[in-house]
């Protein structure tokens, strides 16, 4: 174990909180010491949802582990139940509570409560966050769900969607709407939404949507053990996902020919109409959960034009599938829980633009490189009020406007030219739309020593002090192009004419 | 004294063996529901062969069975895959040892009649340990709950009774069956299994169930021996070519073609598989000693 200040995963009763958070009728009670209620404020402050979490903690305190805790988790267990007459019941132990070994399964079973009480193992010191909300949805299924009859017409579950999930709300309607479009029936959207009783008919469906694998995998496969439903694999984050998305819903659903477009998508063209050295060949960084990274990768490149230059996930649990879509890219997966390491591996990648989590956010932040979030964990901000899907037809719509706001406007090769002596896009300046702008007499320009590179290049210094002048947001590429451009030709020294020819070598 | 001194551990020192101290099993990787063997036996008695066609027999029984081969040669599967299935150790050093990335169909493997097949694998001859295969094993089906969808799970494990792989899966066994032959070899091998799962059982649910005489045309000798001991023969399969050649032809009995002497052998299986599944009285038989042993049953 690591001592970390930030992480991208809670422990696993954090995952276990986001699946009854987003339920109704299900009560969880949590074995744990008063300090673990600080979760209740993620669904509060960082979701804004209007009440708290269904969770009802032991909060034991260092004088009642003298006594017995095994008694006053009962006597919560009886309280939770007559306060809120739940359909169901789960209980677990948080990482804390996991020490003292009371066995809150066993200890709840023996109560004899009119209600399915469905124990959770939650190895808290083995894994994290994203196992417990899949465990949790597994239970609930493998508990609740029996054989029901099928519903006569074709009908689905959405499965996947929690609490705290990024998007969630609004995938959920999108993708509600794509599949009512292609006339097939819903018949349960959980965990979000639904009820212990509504995971008790998932079998009535014919087959199931994995919207979120990192939260529905497991139940699907036991539902398609169970009950024969087999589930959608392909996540529709983009528009060539949601079209492949849509090819294996019309299979599933034995339809032919599904209609692979809308009047409401928009992304293509509009990615296609910007000005090609805006968003032809920048450099991203891609990093999240496994599911949103590797379809972003797919976006950046096959609908942006972005080049990938580095890739990974945070969750092991798919680290495989990431590792082999890295391969076809040319790269090798950054696999890692620790925002450390992926910090390191931007700074040394030097990207034009992050497509990441909330940490992502912070390391841009440091490291001046703009960033877009695209998964979980997020922040407050990722909670909007709008209607602003990830998925489907208008999430790609969503996905190209929220890429291309981070990325600094007007970045055409013409007004680089007008503004390159302009005060404003001088490093001291600092970024417009922080107000602050340092006057102009006020910017010394500080002139270079000559450099030399580690290939032995070495730059004059009125080329230096040319290159200068050109806006630090692209001077890296500026930067890397010439000397790219001097080693082919063979020079040694590149001069202000050298960098001249290079640019127009690349204008070319 | 602190309070901690209180609750240590009792250290059962010498219990299962001279200066041995008896560890206990975590109780999160404890096997519920399904019903659990463990095959014994000296090696190259037929352990894989009895074990696998038990778990056919047990699955005409309409039983969910998984088979759990824990012999580093991990062939213990073979015949009912019809092929060498990569072990879990090797999936393991694939993932740097990060189980979390991996899937049931990465280690589980269907077999004949939908028996599931697990190899465990080993460690590299002369290092490691084969218990913390067999321990890392079951955590691993434990954690993708495939033993709660299972109705009998079957160790089949390597013939060394001093290995740390021959101890783990009396952890999790209900019931151990010693697999032995009409000979003097064999039948010694099975008195210090007996001595080493009774030592186990002092400390653990297993219990032994009895033996299968295999590869013999009689059990006189076999007969004699559980007679003195207290034990009980639950089995007899004849010598039969056919038996060799099924392995040849990488498949279980249940899959030849069906001759009289096949059916034969089919039947017996199914019987064990009955009364193993309608539950065995634990036997307690006391091992003889080396010197009794060679009284007993003479040195041809």
């Amino acid at each position: 174990m690591k001592l970390t200040v930030w992480t991208y995963e809670g422990p696993p009763h954090v995952g276990a909180m986001r699946v009854a958070t987003g339920m109704k009728d299900l009560h969880f009670v949590l074995h744990a010491p008063q300090g673990d209620t600080y979760a209740d404020l993620l669904f509060t402050m960082i979701e804004r949802r209007g009440h708290r979490p269904p969770v009802t903690y032991t909060t034991f305190q260092a004088r009642d582990l003298g006594s017995d805790t095994a008694d006053l988790f009962k006597a919560t267990c009886q309280d939770a139940y007559d306060r809120f007459k739940p359909q169901a019941l789960i209980v677990a132990a948080s990482c804390t509570a996991e020490l003292i070994q009371d066995d809150p399964g066993g200890l709840a079973q023996s109560m004899g409560l009119p209600v399915p009480v469905i124990p959770l193992e939650l190895p808290s010191y083995q894994r994290k966050e994203a196992f417990g909300t899949s465990e949790t949805f597994l239970q609930l299924v493998r508990h609740l769900a029996g054989p029901v009859e099928r519903t006569p017409e074709v009908t689905c579950n959405i499965l996947g969607p929690t609490g705290l999930g990024f998007r969630h709300r609004d995938d959920v309607a999108e993708i509600e709407k794509l599949l009512l479009g292609m006339g097939i029936g819903i018949n349960v959207i959980g965990p979000m939404g639904s009820s212990p009783a509504d995971i008790a008919r998932l079998g009535a469906a014919h087959f199931n949507v994995m919207l979120y694998p990192e939260s529905a995998e497991p139940a699907c496969r036991h539902l398609e053990r169970a009950f024969g439903q087999p589930y959608t694999k392909c996540v529709p984050l983009g528009v060539g996902a949601t079209r492949d998305f849509i090819k294996e819903v019309a299979e599933l659903a034995d339809m032919s020919q599904p209609s692979l477009e809308s009047p409401d998508l928009r992304l293509p063209w509009w990615s296609r109409s910007v000005d090609s050295t805006y968003l032809t060949g920048k450099r991203v960084f891609v990093f999240g959960d496994a599911t949103h990274a590797m379809a972003a990768a797919r976006v950046a490149r096959d609908e942006m034009g972005f080049e990938v230059v580095g890739m990974g996930c945070y969750n092991r649990e798919f680290a495989r599938p990431m590792r082999a879509l890295a391969k076809d890219y040319g790269l090798e997966a950054l696999i890692t829980d620790d925002y450390l390491e992926v910090e390191r591996a931007i700074e040394a990648l030097q990207p034009e633009m992050i497509l990441g989590t909330q940490m992502e956010r912070h390391i841009g932040k440091r490291l001046g490189i703009p960033c877009a979030v695209i998964s979980a964990p997020v922040h407050v901000q990722d909670f909007p009020a709008r209607y602003s899907p990830q998925m489907g037809w208008e999430g790609a719509n969503v996905l190209f406007d929220t890429w291309i706001h981070p990325l600094v406007m007007g970045l055409e090769e013409h007004l680089l030219h007008m503004f390159r002596e302009d005060f404003e896009f001088h490093d001291a300046a600092g970024p417009s739309h922080h107000g602050g702008h340092t006057p102009a007499s006020e910017i010394k320009v500080d002139v270079p020593e000559m450099t030399v590179t580690e290939d032995g290049l070495s730059w004059a210094v009125d080329a230096e002090k040319e290159l200068r002048k050109i806006p630090f947001f692209v001077r890296g590429k500026a930067r890397r192009n010439t000397e790219k451009f001097a080693s082919e030709k063979g020079l040694s020294t590149i001069s202000i004419d050298t960098l001249y020819e290079a640019k127009a070598h690349y204008a070319r | 004294m602190s309070p901690l001194d209180a609750k240590a551990p009792p250290v059962l020192k010498g219990q299962d063996g001279d200066g041995s101290v008896q560890v206990h099993q975590d109780m999160s990787v404890k096997i519920d529901g399904a019903k659990v063997f463990a095959v014994y036996g000296k090696g190259g008695i037929g352990k894989s062969t009895t074990s696998s066609n038990l778990s056919v027999a047990f699955s005409k029984l309409g039983k969910r069975v998984l088979q759990i081969g824990c012999d580093p040669k991990h062939d213990s599967t073979f015949t009912l895959t019809g092929r060498l299935v990569p072990t879990v150790i090797d999936t393991l050093k694939d993932v740097d040892f990060h189980a979390e990335e991996l899937r049931p169909e990465d280690f589980v493997y269907e077999g004949f009649n939908g028996v599931q097949c697990v190899e465990a694998g080993g460690p590299p001859a002369g290092t490691g340990c084969g218990g913390y295969v067999v321990g890392q094993t079951v955590k691993l089906l434990k954690q993708h709950h495939m033993l709660e969808d299972t109705d009998v799970v079957i160790f089949d494990v390597l013939g060394d009774v001093v290995c740390g792989g021959f101890a783990a899966p009396l952890q999790h066994a209900d019931r151990a069956l010693v697999v032995t032959a009409n000979d003097f070899d064999s039948i010694y091998a099975m008195n210090r299994i007996i001595a080493a799962v009774q030592a186990k059982a002092k400390n653990y649910n297993v219990r032994l169930a009895g033996c299968v005489a295999n590869r013999s045309k009689d059990t006189d000798e076999v007969d004699r021996y559980c007679d003195t001991v207290g034990f009980k023969r639950l089995a007899h399969l004849p010598d039969l070519d056919a038996i060799r050649r099924s392995r040849l032809k990488k498949k279980t009995l249940f899959a030849m073609d069906p001759d009289e002497d096949i059916i034969a052998v089919q039947k017996e299986y199914i019987r064990l598989a009955e009364t193993l599944w309608a539950g065995t009285d634990p036997q307690a038989p006391s091992a003889l000693e080396d010197r009794h042993i060679f009284e007993l049953l003479g040195f041809d």
